[in-house]
């Protein structure tokens, strides 16, 4: 088994797997057997946020002609971009913090014709990029030369008109192309769908897709009230928030395909009661945000993730993520210890985190605080 | 005193190519606390074998 990186935490390290592709927690007594000397952070006790972010995600721009009308950056035709300049000098910076992943997106990063020069890049100083795009205008080529990345999945929340219905114009049949074009080249490329309430019901037409196309894997993202979202009233029922792991569970059986949700869901899945042992072992999180996760905007704001606006630093200054990483998430990541009801009392806070803050503290989706709300009135506090 | 052998603590497979995190592998939390730990164990002996960096 090959070890490609590792670096230390407090409670041992984190190290990159190739075959199976896998990044791995292991204790302070696995490092030393993997010839890793001691780390100063061995000193300090284990709880405690990581040295750096697992995996970032990288939005090189707001700049996209599809003009979806739920887009979470609120990306236009010429909207602001990182340059191929700045988004090298991100990339070194975060390889030097011992990145592992970033997710490279938009906007459409198809779009920008540096694309592949950043994926390269990253490739260059050690860290494993990985896309999103809506496929619109990807040709044979592109897909070629799309070998660099990781993984690659291509936004799709609906089939034929339910495509349309989701996102507002109809490029069903451009993101089909895009997703057959890509798996000819190579294996690691899956559907994202973002779930709203009115395409909830449309889910099961997406893995049907997916199988049919030999995809690996059905991601299924949350849909949140940011960006041109905002304005829409398309967030999940208590209904639909209790049926979503079922949902999911049912896909996997019915099409043995590989389904994951991002960690907004976090929630709606605890509260279906799964086993906290495995849960943790396969690292099933709430809100990573400024954690395992950070996010770097187009304008250079280092933030928590890409839902979140507060900046912790300008990320294209040189050092400014490492010397903000320690304590400048602090707010996001205190959640769990000034959590009020009904998250405190709940057996599954630490690792649900209390849900998405993009949404709200406590997360009005859980069936939770639902219920709880139901009982008494519970204020919102926005983050 | 035989010293203790070190352990997987986490397993999270793939990469996420998304704006959010990955929070949740459903194929994965369909399983039982058994296959995890078999799987730390099996991930463990792997990493000790050949340890290549």
């Amino acid at each position: 088994m090959k070890v490609l990186r590792a670096r230390a935490e407090r409670f041992g390290g984190i190290v990159e797997i190739e075959r199976p592709r896998a990044l791995l927690h292991v204790d302070r007594q696995m490092m030393r057997e993997l010839g890793y000397r001691d780390s100063p952070l061995w000193q300090l006790a284990e709880d405690g946020p990581l040295s750096a972010p697992r995996e970032v995600h990288v939005v090189l721009s707001r700049r996209c002609a599809a003009g979806c009308r739920g887009c979470y950056v609120d990306a236009t035709p010429d909207g602001a971009a990182l340059s191929l300049e700045e988004a090298r000098r991100i990339l070194d910076q975060l390889a030097a913090m011992g990145v592992f992943h970033v997710a490279l997106g938009g906007g459409e990063a198809l779009e920008l014709d540096y694309l592949f020069a950043v994926a390269e890049h990253a490739r260059a100083v050690g860290i494993t990029p990985n896309l999103t795009t809506s496929g619109l205008g990807l040709d044979a080529d592109a897909a070629r030369r799309c070998a660099v990345f990781g993984q690659i999945n291509v936004s799709v929340d609906g089939v034929g008109p339910a495509y349309a219905q989701a996102r507002g114009f109809d490029g069903f049949r451009h993101a089909e192309r895009a997703l057959r074009l890509l798996r000819a080249v190579k294996p690691e490329v899956g559907v994202n769908c973002v779930v709203s309430r009115s395409s909830f019901d449309h889910v099961p037409e997406v893995a049907r897709l997916v199988k049919r196309l030999r995809l690996n894997e059905l991601e299924l993202l949350r849909f949140k009230p940011v960006g041109r979202g905002r304005g829409l009233d398309e967030e999940l029922t208590p209904a639909q928030c209790r049926a979503l792991f079922p949902m999911a569970r049912r896909l996997v059986f019915r099409h043995r395909i590989r389904v994951k949700l991002d960690c907004s869901f976090a929630p709606m899945v605890f509260w279906h009661r799964p086993s906290k042992e495995v849960a943790a072992f396969f690292g099933v999180q709430g809100c990573v945000a400024g954690d395992v996760l950070a996010a770097v905007q187009p304008e250079g704001a280092f933030t928590g993730c890409s839902f979140l606006s507060t900046a912790a630093a300008d990320a294209r200054i040189p050092g400014a993520m490492a010397a903000a990483w320690p304590s400048g998430f602090a707010e996001v990541r205190g959640y769990p210890a000034r959590a009020p009801e009904p998250c405190a009392s709940c057996e599954y806070l630490a690792l649900c985190r209390g849900g998405c803050r993009a949404v709200g503290s406590p997360d009005p989706g859980c069936p939770r605080v639902q219920e709880h709300r139901a009982r008494r009135a519970l204020p919102v506090l926005a983050t | 005193m035989k010293l203790r052998r070190g352990r997987v603590l986490q397993a999270t497979f793939g990469c996420n190519p998304n704006s959010s995190s990955l929070g949740v592998d459903v194929t994965f939390l369909l399983f039982g606390s058994l296959l995890a730990s078999t799987l730390a164990l099996l991930l463990g002996a792997l990493l000790r074998r050949n340890p290549q960096r």
